[in-house]
């Protein structure tokens, strides 16, 4: 079916001269989200590695941004297959964290005292801050 | 049938490449005011740092002391931050560039994971928010850690690192609007006049740190926002770092650009680069400002060509599309990073932000009036930086336009309109 398309677009450059295939040059396709601003592929495939590697230490939000910044890998899989096991494998990772990091604050959230009893007092932010004198400005 | 350019007009352009430096000096403006108004109640704490070591301003002092009070402290500060960049030039010149890079990476640490924390902190006990300390840490952490990455990493980007920029210029301006009163506004005029003296006269220390830069074609480390440029071709991929400094480099026909970037501890310096592009002529204007944090925004050097200051003594060549070897260009400045975009230093960010913050405490009419009262000082920088074509200093004209308008407003625009309001006359 491709080969069929693309011999169909083929044709209607060469004859009839219509469509938007003619009319729009060969754009090339960047693996980062900046496009010619970003990083060449080579460069992206170590970045992406880079990236997911040390997301491992305890880093979801890298993971997000790793994602976000080849997000045209996702887009277009086919065009980089190294990088996209990288940023899928990223993916991944960060929505595990979130899931279990969300869901343990939720269930910190909303369930409250009643939930943990007093040991919530103890967890909760504002007042381990104050317990260490954090808020005060030196 | 090739698709043609579409015609771009003065908005397309100079107007595209102006928003995109307004937009986030608006953005980190407008969160301190925020910040500003929710945090700050009367009992705002006084904070001990370098602006404020010669007097401590209390609200029982006459008038008389607080005066002279307030022009001690912005004295010694300017004086902290004269000695600060005369070390920063020294440790260029020595070739130190390592050590300015890693404490850059540090301050930027230190700012969004202290500063950050802290007024995270500070929000989380005014708003009651019921986090636990392990998913506060696990954040903060990962905004503090991704934030050094930002600052580090060459290649992060773009948004996340504009993003990181304005939260350290963000961080840095509502901690410093916790001076007192007196004191802030005198600091502010003693840097606006301090940045003017720093950049124009021949012996200040951030125009010789350009010039180092620009003799040795190195980048000066420091922490800028650079701003995304306009682009109206795609650039070839396989040579485009080769066309950046091409399309750079062809101001031949037009009029070219400068592009300097200096950037020293807390001078903030307008560069003006105008680049002509293959197709079209594409304006580039950079303003360089710089920060409170030296640090490295670590991009592609791009030289850029200025056929103004071939009398100054920097070779010129200006190639054609084929030869472009990195020698063969005159550096007059650092280059814009690899694309060619406005950059603003940080220190630009953070003093916009603390007088808008400051007025922020007064009342909204003089937050209105400031904001301004800097954006078109902003505009006349870049003004006149197209028209000079050097290193302008960034912080005079908007300070002390702020000054002015936040003084008359709060003295005689608040009075008129006051009295209008209460007899019913307008507003």
């Amino acid at each position: 079916m491709e080969s069929g398309q693309s011999i169909r677009g083929g044709g209607a450059e060469s004859t009839t001269g219509i469509v938007h295939r003619s009319s729009v040059p060969r754009q090339p396709i960047w693996p980062t989200i900046d496009g010619p601003l970003g990083l060449s592929d080579e460069e992206s495939l170590s970045y992406a590695r880079r990236f997911f590697k040390f997301g491992f230490l305890l880093l979801p939000w890298l993971w997000a941004v790793n994602c976000f910044y080849f997000w045209p890998v996702l887009r277009h899989s086919p065009a980089f297959p190294r990088i996209r096991d990288y940023v899928v494998r990223s993916a991944i990772g960060f929505a595990v964290f979130t899931v279990l990091l969300g869901s343990w604050a939720l269930t910190f959230a909303i369930g409250g005292e009643r939930l943990f009893g007093p040991v919530w007092k103890q967890l909760v932010m504002y007042n381990v801050a104050e317990k260490f004198g954090l808020t005060g400005w030196y | 049938m090739a698709q043609n350019p579409k015609p771009t007009t003065i908005l397309d352009s100079l107007g595209e490449e102006i928003i995109r430096i307004i937009a986030p000096v608006s953005t980190c403006m407008f969160m301190v005011v925020l910040l500003v108004t929710v945090l700050n109640t009367d009992s705002s704490p006084n904070i001990t740092t370098i602006a404020s070591i010669v007097y401590n301003e209390t609200s029982s002092d006459s008038i008389w002391d607080k005066l002279k009070g307030a022009l001690l402290n912005s004295l010694a500060f300017v004086a902290v931050i004269t000695v600060t960049t005369f070390i920063l030039v020294l440790l260029f010149y020595l070739r130190c560039t390592k050590f300015l890079k890693f404490y850059m990476g540090f301050s930027a640490f230190v700012v969004l994971g202290f500063m950050g924390g802290e007024i995270a902190l500070i929000l989380i006990r005014v708003f009651s928010f019921p986090i636990d300390c392990v998913t506060f840490v696990v954040i903060l952490f990962n905004f503090a850690v991704v934030g050094v990455l930002a600052v580090f990493v060459p290649k992060m980007p773009i948004l996340v690192t504009q993003g990181y920029m304005v939260v350290i210029g963000m961080l840095v301006a509502y901690w410093f609007t916790m001076l007192p009163e007196w004191t802030t506004w005198a600091l502010l005029v003693a840097l606006a006049l301090y940045d003017l003296a720093a950049v124009l006269l021949p012996g200040g220390p951030l125009r010789l740190l350009v010039e180092l830069a620009m003799t040795r074609d190195e980048e000066i480390p420091a922490l800028v926002y650079e701003a995304r440029p306009v682009n109206y071709h795609e650039v070839d991929p396989r040579t485009a770092n080769v066309a950046r400094t091409l399309w750079r480099g062809r101001n031949s026909g037009s009029g070219s650009g400068s592009v300097e970037i200096s950037d020293s501890n807390s001078s903030p310096e307008v560069w003006l680069s105008d680049g002509g592009g293959g197709e079209g002529i594409e304006t580039r204007v950079v303003v360089v400002g710089e920060g409170q944090n030296s640090e490295v925004l670590p991009e592609l050097l791009a030289p850029l060509v200025n056929r103004e200051l071939e009398g100054s003594g920097t070779r010129v060549d200006c190639g054609g599309e084929g030869n472009a070897s990195m020698d063969g260009w005159a550096i007059e400045g650092i280059g814009l990073g690899s694309s060619g975009a406005i950059k603003l230093g940080l220190g630009d960010f953070i003093f916009y932000s603390v007088l808008v913050g400051r007025a922020a405490m007064y009342d909204f009419m003089t937050v209105y009036a400031c904001y301004l009262a800097i954006i078109a000082g902003l505009g006349i920088t870049l003004m006149l930086l197209a028209f000079y074509r050097k290193a302008l200093p960034a912080l005079p004209v908007s300070i002390l336009l702020g000054v002015l308008f936040y003084f008359s407003t709060r003295l005689l625009l608040e009075t008129f309109v006051v009295q209008c309001s209460v007899n019913l006359i307008m507003f």
